[in-house]
């Protein structure tokens, strides 16, 4: 196929995802608006980093006064899956010169790397690209009406968006809890180490802490499916 | 925070951001991990998911327990249902704005 065919083919695989980023796009918005960000920064937030969940993260943690330093080291820390995401996409995508590899990782997302990665006959850049492309837009797109609407939305409404940035999460994790006991008994660890953390030492640290440790814990007790798997 | 310190904050998010992204693509064909560190930075995502849930979903709404309770609820449920994340997303919005409603 062309890299016309494919860059097409790459577009019309990521329409589903449309209607994922708009919502959780105006959702981070709102929020991003609420904590005291303006359309500017908010859409520029969105421009530079597209990482729905750290970016709502971020504005939550701003919100709640927490400082830079922390905000970044906590973005770090949830991006650190796009690692594993980006070695397995680089590796299926071998017709690319480096460069052009380097410059693509850019839009490495949970979603991105779930399609390209599952899709049984495109493994070009041309088809990562056209996925790039859908989903970018439409996460831009989302943000731009969130940050622009907000002051218009009943406050009802924005109020209601706050769970958005939970529920994401929620919906992220559940998949690979399922059939897993023991990945659900570290999830669980988890929750009550951050609570009593959260009880005694600034809230941002708590969570770094508690991911850190909690991760490390797990190396001994938990079994991944699929971790022998390179792909 | 002042303009420039929030400008600050978004170009490292950017930066933080990529850098996991780009390494791969760079060094792809030297890159091997342990099994242990493999595993490591496999459990981050549950683990930092995890804390970024419990305990703040409770405060979610200041005043008012429930409101984190029924997204949590609402929430949970689909998503071990194994609905798509944005339908989880959308639901507990949508249970939360009805509960708003009734408050």
């Amino acid at each position: 196929m062309t890299k016309h065919t494919e860059y097409i083919a790459g577009l019309k695989s990521a329409i589903p995802v449309i209607f994922g980023f708009i919502p959780v796009g105006i959702a981070y918005a709102l929020m991003a608006r609420q904590a005291g960000f303006d359309i500017c920064e908010t859409c520029l937030m969105s421009i530079t980093v597209f990482a729905g969940a750290s970016q709502m993260m971020a504005v939550g943690m701003y919100a709640q006064g927490a400082g830079i330093l922390a905000i970044i080291l906590a973005t770090f820390l949830l991006n650190l899956r796009h690692f594993i995401m980006s070695t397995c996409v680089m590796n299926k995508m071998q017709d690319a010169p480096k460069p052009a590899k380097i410059a693509s990782a850019f839009g490495v997302t949970d979603e991105s790397f779930a399609i390209f990665t599952t899709e049984k006959e495109h493994s070009s850049l041309a088809y990562f690209l056209g996925l790039v492309t859908v989903t970018y837009l439409s996460w831009n797109l989302g943000t731009l009406i969130g940050a622009v609407t907000s002051d218009f939305l009943p406050e009802i409404v924005t109020a209601s968006f706050g769970i958005a940035l939970y529920a994401m999460f929620i919906g992220l994790i559940s998949p690979g809890l399922h059939g897993n006991k023991r990945l659900c008994l570290l999830v669980l660890l988890t929750a009550v180490c951050n609570t009593l953390l959260y009880l005694v030492i600034p809230q941002s640290w708590a969570l770094i802490i508690s991911a850190l440790v909690c991760a490390a814990a797990g190396v001994f007790f938990v079994d991944l499916g699929g971790e022998d798997d390179n792909r | 925070m002042t303009t420039a310190e929030i400008i600050l904050l978004i170009l490292g998010m950017a930066f933080v951001t990529y850098i996991p992204r780009a390494i791969p693509a760079a060094f792809i064909d030297k890159i091997r991990f342990g099994k242990k560190l493999e595993k490591f930075l496999m459990l981050i995502p549950y683990t930092a998911m995890t804390a970024l849930i419990v305990p703040g979903i409770f405060f979610v709404n200041e005043g008012n327990v429930l409101v984190g309770i029924t997204g949590l609820f609402v929430a949970g449920i689909l998503a071990w249902k194994k609905a798509p994340v944005m339908v989880s997303v959308l639901g507990a919005i949508a249970a939360v704005f009805l509960l708003y409603l009734i408050l």
